[in-house]
């Protein structure tokens, strides 16, 4: 399991965070405890035993996205400060400490396994020998099924056999709330499924969940018995070999700007920094005609989060919303937006331009 | 869990029934959600990057705490809680990003902390007199980067970049790596707004030059929060450069490299970056050049036709005293670097002390200055390392930056004020002023009477006139007698 490393926490605890114009959340809130320092710094005495939880420190420490833009210009290689907050605030509860704002996320997985409240799901059966299976994530399920029929309209087109199942929430959102067993426990019905399915790759277009199956369920004991395949890889594969071809530009008609075929892509911050994924979206753009790309001001390993990541649109809706409008400046002006997380699709979805999920832009491009 | 935090500076806070009444009228101000008394607030804003801090931090003890903390967005918001405070007595500390090296956040009489960092806008670019306006809270890189976005730069590239605000740079008087071309802060200001304690806000004329008085407005420059708070500024800006030359040279002698600087600068040429290094810092940081001889690094920039004419100026100036060209590439490799302060974490928990004090002096001193320093530093028992370069350079003279490590086992406060003391007798013996860009925060503050002289009576009395009853940022800047830290 993985305990808090205080070496690298006091090294942040003690630095005075080259990285400080890149944690958006400071920038947007302006206010010290946030800082990535002011985070490492109360969950460093917390964990040496000089402090106790209140729910002001949870709250200041639960005020991370998660999206590692403080590792940019961090001179610490070994130190992911994300999470280190993360495994610190896991002790809050034992200390009876919460986050009220919260709760009512919580209680939707322990009782729906999903925390917008009553799942949606969309389950297709397997033929014989699929090997596939995707994993939609409870937030593309919520918020934008049309992402989710762009990937099974994709898949009809490029010929590939898939399944999908009554999936539950991957378990991330119940870590971040503080509740660990509430995500062992979904992670093992997750797995449970993913056993019985017979599938041998299971693919997510979420970010999160990519993560989660990759990085936190082998933390978890719950080591996911598939091979875990992110969605830009894949989709990407499948024009590489030739079972997906765009053909047109499929960028919507605009109401400002119908003629404008510019598109910029926004880099969800775990494919960009965790998963190393910036070269796959963009050559799935540039497979497409008729199509200028054109990047934002800071984009692929320097990108900046929309507000979406570890769940912010729930916890700390104002924020988020604040900080997708910080990140939508830097986009140019009049391109349609394109990306590859559903946080980050209903983050940017703000000012009245098109916001594309890569797969549903590629689904209008292929015939 | 029980709550072991201590203050260790605190010897007086302010009623809480004040605090309490404040908070309300705060809030009408501000709305209740910037106004906080929650400890998780009151803990971040009660320190800076002073060493001893982090001292303190790991033994769970700060050193001092506020009793509330307000974020302000406007300077309107700023007059009236300055008002509010004034009306009621209370100490008031401004807070930028908390990057300064000398304690001048600390909340010494407990009270209100001012976070400034929500008054963070470029209120406007004005393209034709080159100028910016901009609010005191904004982040030193993110204004940088604004400014590149319009095809400008502000020309001001502290170490601490990422990690200081505007309003901190003026308030501290600092410098930046480019300063040999762009200048230092205090020289890129046009006209400062700021807000006196009993509310008043004034600001000067945004004009190249006037000649009606003082310019009370610069008044404020360096004045670290103790005389009210700088809301604004409107700064110089250039055109992105379209030239850059990248050189760097090595010297059998320090003093070759002193001297060869000397000459470029009463040339008239003004390259970006200058700096010199003695040859243990030469080691440490550009390995490849060896520790025997002393780098030179340079960037020259601006316009293509001027970096080549200074370019071959300086080429003069620098071989005549035996310089040998090394190339670009160790600019390139400390362009890359120049922010990564790590080390000081690292060596932090591995039980060293490191800090940096940075004097200025004269041409005719500044050798002497760094052997007196070094010398001084050495002989405090429990020095490792004690190595320096020279940062930022003018034709009068430049600034010494020196750098020490040392390994005080279990007296690191005792070892850190010993540490101190010798370098700033040094300097003082010297003739060296004792700042040249990080200020004086409340550790400094021991050594401005020296400093000043006479001058320092009628610092005091400007200060009692714009702050008749001591509200703003009590303890710092040597302005009050005693200092319960050095004792």
């Amino acid at each position: 399991m993985a305990e808090v490393n205080m070496e690298q926490l006091l090294n942040c605890a003690l630095c005075p965070n080259m990285c400080r114009n890149e944690c958006p959340v400071l920038q947007i809130l302006g206010r010290e405890a946030v800082a990535p320092s002011g985070k490492a710094r109360i969950s460093a005495m917390i964990k040496e035993g000089h402090l106790a939880w209140d729910e002001a420190m949870l709250e200041a420490t639960s005020n991370c996205l998660g999206c590692r833009g403080c590792t940019i210009h961090c001179p610490f290689p070994e130190l992911n400060l994300c999470d280190e907050l993360l495994f610190t605030r896991l002790t809050a509860k034992a200390d009876g400490v919460g986050l009220p704002a919260c709760e009512p996320y919580l209680n939707n997985l322990k009782r729906y396994s999903s925390p917008y409240g009553q799942k949606t799901s969309v389950v297709v059966k397997p033929d014989q020998g699929t090997e596939v299976l995707i994993f939609n994530g409870c937030t593309s399920l919520a918020n934008n099924p049309a992402s989710i029929e762009a990937v099974r309209s994709l898949l009809n087109k490029a010929g590939v056999s898939y399944q999908m199942i009554d999936e539950d929430c991957c378990g991330y959102p119940a870590e971040v709330w503080g509740d660990k067993e509430l995500a062992r426990q979904l992670a093992a019905e997750n797995n449970r499924k993913f056993k019985e399915s017979g599938a041998k790759k299971l693919i997510t277009n979420c970010p999160e969940c990519w993560s989660t199956f990759t990085r936190r369920y082998p933390d978890w004991d719950q080591q996911v018995p598939l091979e875990i395949i992110d969605g830009p890889t894949f989709f990407l594969q499948l024009i590489r070999d030739g079972h997906l071809q765009p053909t047109q530009s499929g960028l919507p008609d605009q109401k400002i700007d119908p003629g404008n075929k510019t598109v910029s892509y926004h880099d969800p911050c775990i494919w960009a920094r965790t998963a190393e994924k910036t070269e796959q979206p963009r050559e799935i753009l540039q497979s497409i005609p008729g199509i200028t790309v054109q990047e934002p001001f800071t984009f692929g390993a320097c990108t900046r989060c929309c507000g979406g990541g570890s769940m912010f649109q729930l916890s700390f809706p104002r924020t988020a919303s604040a900080i997708a409008r910080s990140r939508l400046e830097e986009f140019p002006a009049g391109a349609a937006l394109v990306t590859a997380c559903p946080f980050c699709r209903e983050g940017l979805f703000q000012d009245g331009r098109p916001v594309l999920e890569l797969v549903e832009l590629l689904d209008r491009a292929c015939q | 869990m029980v709550d072991l935090m201590r203050t260790v500076l605190q010897k007086v806070q302010v009623e809480q029934t004040l605090i309490d009444q404040y908070a309300r009228e705060a809030a009408k101000i501000v709305g209740e959600d910037n106004v906080s008394v929650n400890r998780a607030d009151l803990l971040a804003t009660c320190r800076d990057y002073w060493p001893v801090n982090n001292v303190w931090m790991v033994e769970g003890a700060v050193p001092a705490l506020p009793q509330l903390v307000v974020w302000p967005q406007n300077t309107s918001e700023v007059s009236r809680l300055l008002a509010l405070a004034n009306a009621k007595k209370i100490p008031v500390t401004p807070f930028g990003e908390g990057s300064g090296a000398l304690g001048g956040v600390v909340p010494l009489k407990g009270g209100i902390t001012m976070d400034l960092k929500r008054i963070n806008k470029i209120r406007f670019i004005d393209h034709e007199n080159l100028m910016v306006t901009v609010d005191c809270g904004m982040n030193g890189a993110l204004y940088e980067e604004e400014l590149n976005r319009a095809g400008y730069t502000g020309g001001h590239f502290p170490q601490s970049l990422r990690c200081s605000t505007v309003g901190g740079w003026l308030s501290c008087r600092a410098a930046g790596q480019f300063s040999t071309r762009y200048g230092k802060i205090e020289d890129m200001v046009v006209s400062l707004e700021a807000v006196l304690p009993d509310g008043t806000v004034f600001s000067g004329r945004s004009v190249p030059r006037t000649a009606t008085g003082p310019r009370v407005d610069h008044l404020m420059l360096g004045s670290e929060g103790t005389l009210g708070i700088i809301t604004s500024a409107a700064l110089r800006i250039w055109p992105l450069p379209g030239k850059r030359h990248l050189a760097s040279y090595t010297f059998e002698r320090l003093e070759d490299g002193l001297e060869a600087i000397r000459l470029f600068m009463r040339a008239g040429t003004r390259p970006a970056v200058v700096r010199l290094y003695d040859a243990q810092e030469t080691g440490n940081h550009f390995p490849e050049l060896g520790d025997k001889r002393c780098a030179l690094i340079l960037i020259i920039e601006g316009s293509a036709k001027i970096v080549d004419a200074e370019t071959s100026v300086i080429e003069d100036c620098v071989t005549g005293q035996g310089g040998l060209d090394e190339g670009a590439e160790h600019v390139e490799h400390w362009l890359e670097k120049r922010f990564n302060i790590g080390v000081a974490s690292m060596l932090f928990q591995k039980g060293a002390v490191l800090d940096t004090i940075e004097v200025t002096t004269n041409w005719h001193n500044a050798h002497s200055t760094y052997l007196a320093m070094q010398q001084a530093l050495l002989a405090v028992e429990g020095t490792m390392l004690a190595s320096g370069h020279y940062s930022h350079v003018y034709p009068e003279g430049a600034a010494l930056y020196v750098t020490m490590v040392g390994f005080p086992g279990d007296h690191k406060l005792a070892y850190y004020k010993n540490l101190w003391q010798a370098a700033m007798e040094a300097a003082i013996t010297e003739g060296a002023a004792i700042s040249h860009h990080h200020g004086v925060g409340l550790h400094r503050g021991l050594w401005m009477a020296e400093e000043h002289g006479s001058g320092m009576d009628v610092l005091r009395k400007i200060k009692a006139a714009f702050d008749p009853h001591g509200i703003m940022n009590p303890g710092k800047l040597g302005l009050e007698e005693v200092q319960e830290w050095q004792k």
